[in-house]
């Protein structure tokens, strides 16, 4: 069997959710620690604090959804994690690498190989066509996984010669998965991925999110402001106004199917 | 994968790209092919001058001894020197056509070149070498005979070969401008050849001097002794100096108008750029998120800038020197005689088109830079306005009194410096552009009415032959019921600032037929006694009424010094003129050179060389002024497509930015027409001052163009009313249509998608 580029062969490929036992020995490794992290804006006669002295971290393989009303700051959240944007203080360790403080340059990289984002409004390249959006890949890191094979694997392997705009919203947000799963990043970063979608699509984007932290060991994180997602998670974190309000583990996620729109 | 995104990018925006291309492309081909043109015509006649060993300097006298030309070889830094006869007789063929004749005694300096025919031999005694020109226009070959009489000498010789001459690159032909092969022409033969040995005398001596800047006048001058009467330096030489003249007017052509496509090349490259940079800020952002290098990003977008103008100076610079020469070549040596008619190529056309390309390419750099400063983060979310700030004339009163449109415009022009100036600096040039070409149309035909219906009132001009006799003189004279003139050249010097300048020479018998103008073309009479002076030869040599002048008649020895009486205005020929009593009583010997006649005079009468018509002047007056109409016309069409585009381009790239606030608009229910009215007024704005400066710029343009024609000329420039208003109308014409251009646009508007990703 022809192994596929980037996956380490000694681990089992899951077939089923993990237990709470198997759970435990992966979630020993910690890929995310958040720590004090401060984001502040300076307009004018004030200070305005997006993220506030937030603390938080993530393990290995987790499927988590960060809540909040409009404006809390969870989209910020997600930006520094991507090193999308700078902190005013803290520190971001993501698989081993503080990230505050790094430069422009340094964060690409760092971007280009841990990172895969996916974005509400799918921001595919509108002239090329979604294989070779995907392609793009091959520009950023060394080995991509093969752009066909990812794209069968996101249901989409007949419509790979066809441009953004022909293809449906839900189409071009599993392109848009497509292009980040093909990094291989041990991160995936969701802002809103279903918020342009009807429910029935949603539900297909987010199962597929969820595969990819449950066979594919990625550590999946969605900021979203819809409620009903925090039952599916392995771990809930609630943002409001910049700063934490709760953190919760669920011992028993539920599948994105199982789950009432 | 980038690559094809350029490619499919620049595939939606064709025409603007399009025109990136072709502007970039003309402007290194109008560089090239111009430059490969004038370099060539410059190569030739370098080639020429040398390969005939062209002299360096022409002494012209009454007869240079053998003591005398050792005298002046003898002078440090004198190279080569060499004695020559000229003179003027005419050919025994029909209308007695001017032949110029050289005895040459050796051959070496300014040698003709053989086209045809046996090479020079200074022994031979019966040889004659023409002109080829002339020949052909007369129908003559080697081997036929040629019969010429000079002074009442007539003697035949047989042409052995034809030739070009370095000195007669450029041959005048009398009183027109345009020389005429087949009245004028010129031959070489041995001084032994001379009819009459016992008068053989030296009118020339030719040198060849070294490169040291020595004054040579001063040193030949005193070698001489003093006797001599025209001292000549290459540089001033009449042939020398008509083709340099042409070729620099060309080079000038050459260098200037490839900046103007270059310039609407830069700007349309900054605005596509803008536009596509601002268009694809999310995409960008994306890229950024996906974890491509800024540079990579940076490179991605400045290739727009660098393949496009690439492909279009690269083309321009190969296929500039391969047309366009070819182009002016053919009417060029009607003009002209060069032994060779070749383009040339320079590394300077590859120079150009590396500028081109870098010019291009830091522009889109510019265009780009700012937008890839921000982070991904930023680059995702919508762009924030510009800070707004309440400018001074916000403040007055007035501004309540002005209406939405204007208050409107008033923030955007502001808000927006750059492109506003760009937009008046458009409107300026577009009018620049039309009034110089109206100026030079109405200059030409000003000209035309000053010199030939207020000026000259006669109807023919009988030219006299060199030969003629008193009685032949005064018996045509009485015959046409005529007047007697006598026109030559003269060196004048000023005694107050020494300034020298050769002029025109006119000596009046009791002539009506003039009718002389002062500055401002107002007829006046000039006084009997004293010499009166053209207004911008006394410009030239900085002197006014009352003021010493010292001039000689070229050609002869003796100096007189004189007061200026008076100055009048002459717009083709600048020079002195004086009454015959005036001129003999300061000695000189009045030899009239025409006869003016009221009447219009056809025929031949004894005596008489041709006649002139003032009729047949005015037709090679207006063939001239046909070919300034071809420069005309391009002009304007040059000044058309530079608004057009300038404005439309600005208007792109303001549309682009407000397409927002323009469908907020829209959706609250304002109507196209008034959103079109909105971006007419700010047009018509920046058009009306853009108008109002480019006048006064497009006349000094004119002014510039008329100075460079040449000494001679003297004219005011003045734009007539009904060209004025043509301009005015056709600049603000060309507002409006950038303008319908746009207002399609407006209505096309999609208010949904305009308003969208407003997260």
């Amino acid at each position: 069997m022809r192994q596929k580029r980037g996956e380490n062969p000694a681990l089992p490929t899951r077939t089923k959710h993990p237990g709470p036992y198997e759970r435990m020995v992966i979630a020993m490794k910690t890929m995310i620690e958040f720590q004090s992290v401060t984001k502040e804006y300076d307009i004018g006669d004030h200070v305005l604090k997006a993220v506030d002295n937030i603390s938080f971290s993530i393990d290995e393989g987790e499927f988590v959804v960060i809540l909040g009303p409009s404006g809390a700051g969870k989209s910020t959240v997600l930006n520094l994690l991507g090193g999308m944007d700078y902190a005013s203080s803290g520190s971001i360790v993501v698989n081993g690498q503080d990230i505050v403080g790094l430069k422009d340059d340094a964060l690409t990289e760092y971007r280009a190989k841990n990172v895969g984002f996916v974005f509400q409004f799918y921001n595919l390249i509108p002239t090329l066509t979604a294989l070779e959006n995907i392609a793009l890949t091959k520009n950023i890191v060394k080995n991509p996984i093969d752009a066909r094979e990812i794209l069968s694997l996101v249901g989409l392997a007949d419509h790979g010669g066809q441009f953004p705009a022909q293809l449906s919203g839900g189409e071009q947000q599993r392109v848009s998965i497509a292009r980040a799963v093909a990094k291989n990043p041990a991160v995936l970063l969701c802002d809103e991925p279903t918020g342009a979608l009807d429910s029935d699509t949603g539900a297909v984007v987010l199962t597929l999110l969820q595969k990819m932290s449950r066979e594919r060991r990625k550590t999946v994180i969605i900021v979203t402001h819809n409620a009903v997602l925090a039952e599916t998670a392995d771990k809930v974190i609630r943002i409001k106004n910049g700063k934490i309000r709760e953190i919760v583990l669920n011992k028993n996620p539920k599948s994105i199917s199982e789950v009432a729109w | 994968m980038l690559f094809k995104k350029m490619l499919r990018d620049m595939g939606r925006h064709k025409t603007q790209f399009i025109s990136i291309f072709l502007m970039a492309f003309l402007a290194v081909f109008i560089y090239a092919g111009v430059g490969g043109e004038w370099k060539g015509l410059q190569k030739s006649s370098d080639s020429f001058y040398r390969a005939t060993n062209l002299a360096d300097i022409w002494v012209y006298g009454s007869g240079f001894t053998e003591e005398q030309e050792k005298a002046v070889s003898e002078i440090e830094g004198v190279v080569q020197t060499e004695r020559r006869l000229d003179l003027e007789a005419s050919a025994d063929l029909e209308n007695k056509p001017r032949v110029t004749l050289s005895f040459v005694t050796k051959n070496d300096i300014s040698s003709l070149y053989l086209l045809e025919g046996t090479d020079f031999d200074g022994n031979d005694t019966d040889g004659i070498w023409l002109d080829k020109r002339f020949s052909d226009a007369r129908g003559l070959s080697v081997g036929d005979s040629i019969s010429l009489s000079y002074n009442g000498f007539s003697f035949t010789k047989t042409i052995r070969g034809l030739i070009d001459s370095s000195e007669y690159v450029y041959m005048s032909g009398g009183d027109g401008m345009t020389p005429d092969f087949y009245e004028n022409g010129y031959a070489y033969l041995s001084y032994q050849a001379f009819p009459v040995p016992e008068m053989l005398t030296y009118s020339t001596l030719l040198i060849k001097t070294d490169d040291s800047g020595t004054d040579w006048e001063e040193a030949v001058g005193k070698a001489l002794n003093g006797k001599y009467s025209v001292f000549l330096l290459r540089e001033n030489h009449p042939s020398v100096n008509m083709f340099a003249n042409e070729v620099s007017q060309h080079r000038m052509m050459g260098d200037i108008f490839p900046v103007v496509f270059l310039a609407i090349a830069l700007l349309t490259m900054m605005t596509t750029m803008t536009r596509i940079v601002t268009a694809q800020r999310v995409q960008i952002g994306t890229l950024k998120a996906l974890g491509f290098k800024k540079r990579s990003i940076v490179a991605h977008y400045l290739s727009y800038g660098f393949w496009l103008s690439l492909a279009g100076s690269v083309l321009g610079a190969v296929l500039g020197p391969l047309s366009l020469p070819h182009l002016f070549y053919p009417s060029m040596s009607g003009f002209y005689t060069l032994p060779e008619w070749k383009p040339a190529f320079s590394l300077s056309f590859l120079g150009m088109a590396g500028l081109v390309v870098a010019a291009c390419t830091l522009v889109t750099y510019i265009a780009c830079r700012n937008l890839l400063r921000e982070t991904p983060a930023q680059a995702l979310r919508p762009k924030a306005p510009r800070a707004m700030r309440h400018g001074i004339i916000e403040k007055s009163r007035l501004w309540g009194r002005l209406g939405f449109n204007s208050q409107w415009n008033l923030r955007d022009a502001s808000r927006n410096r750059v492109r506003s100036l760009m937009a008046v600096i458009g409107v300026f040039g577009c009018t620049a552009l039309l009034v110089c070409a109206f100026g030079m149309y109405d200059g030409m035909q000003d000209l035309k009415d000053w010199q030939y219906t207020d000026i000259n009132k006669f109807e023919s001009k009988l030219t006299v032959k060199e030969d003629a006799s008193e009685e032949q003189i005064s018996s045509v004279k009485d015959k046409v019921n005529g007047e007697l003139l006598m026109e030559g050249s003269v060196e004048i010097r000023s005694e107050k600032t020494g300034k020298k300048k050769i002029g025109a020479l006119t000596v009046t018998d009791h002539v009506t037929l003039i009718s002389p103008t002062d500055f401002n073309r107002n007829p006046i009479t000039l006084p009997q006694g004293g010499v009166s002076i053209t207004c911008k030869m006394a410009d030239s040599l900085g002197v006014s009424e009352g003021d010493m002048i010292s001039w000689h008649v070229y050609g002869e020895e003796n100096w007189v010094t004189t007061k200026v009486a008076a100055l009048y205005r002459e717009p083709t020929s600048q020079g002195i003129s004086l009454t015959r009593e005036c001129f003999e009583e300061l000695g000189f010997s009045f030899r009239p050179t025409s006869i003016l006649s009221a009447q219009k005079m056809t025929g031949t009468y004894e005596g008489i060389a041709g006649i002139l018509s003032t009729a047949d002047i005015l037709q090679s007056w207006d063939d001239l002024t046909e070919a300034m109409m071809v420069m005309v016309y391009i002009l304007i069409l040059a000044a058309a497509v530079l608004s057009v585009v300038v404005l439309y381009n600005l208007g792109l790239l303001s549309f682009t930015e407000m397409e927002r606030e323009m469908a907020t608009l829209k959706v609250m229910g304002l109507k196209t027409r008034k959103l079109r009215g909105l971006l007419l007024t700010q047009n018509l704005w920046f058009s009306v001052i853009g108008f109002a400066l480019g006048v006064p710029g497009g006349l000094w343009l004119v002014q510039i163009m008329v100075s460079s024609s040449g000494e001679s000329f003297d004219f005011p420039i003045r734009l007539h009313a009904a060209n004025f208003l043509l301009s005015f109308a056709i600049t603000f014409g060309l507002s409006v249509l950038v303008n319908r251009l746009f207002s399609k646009k407006i209505r096309k508007i999609n208010m949904v998608e305009a308003l969208k990703g407003a997260e």
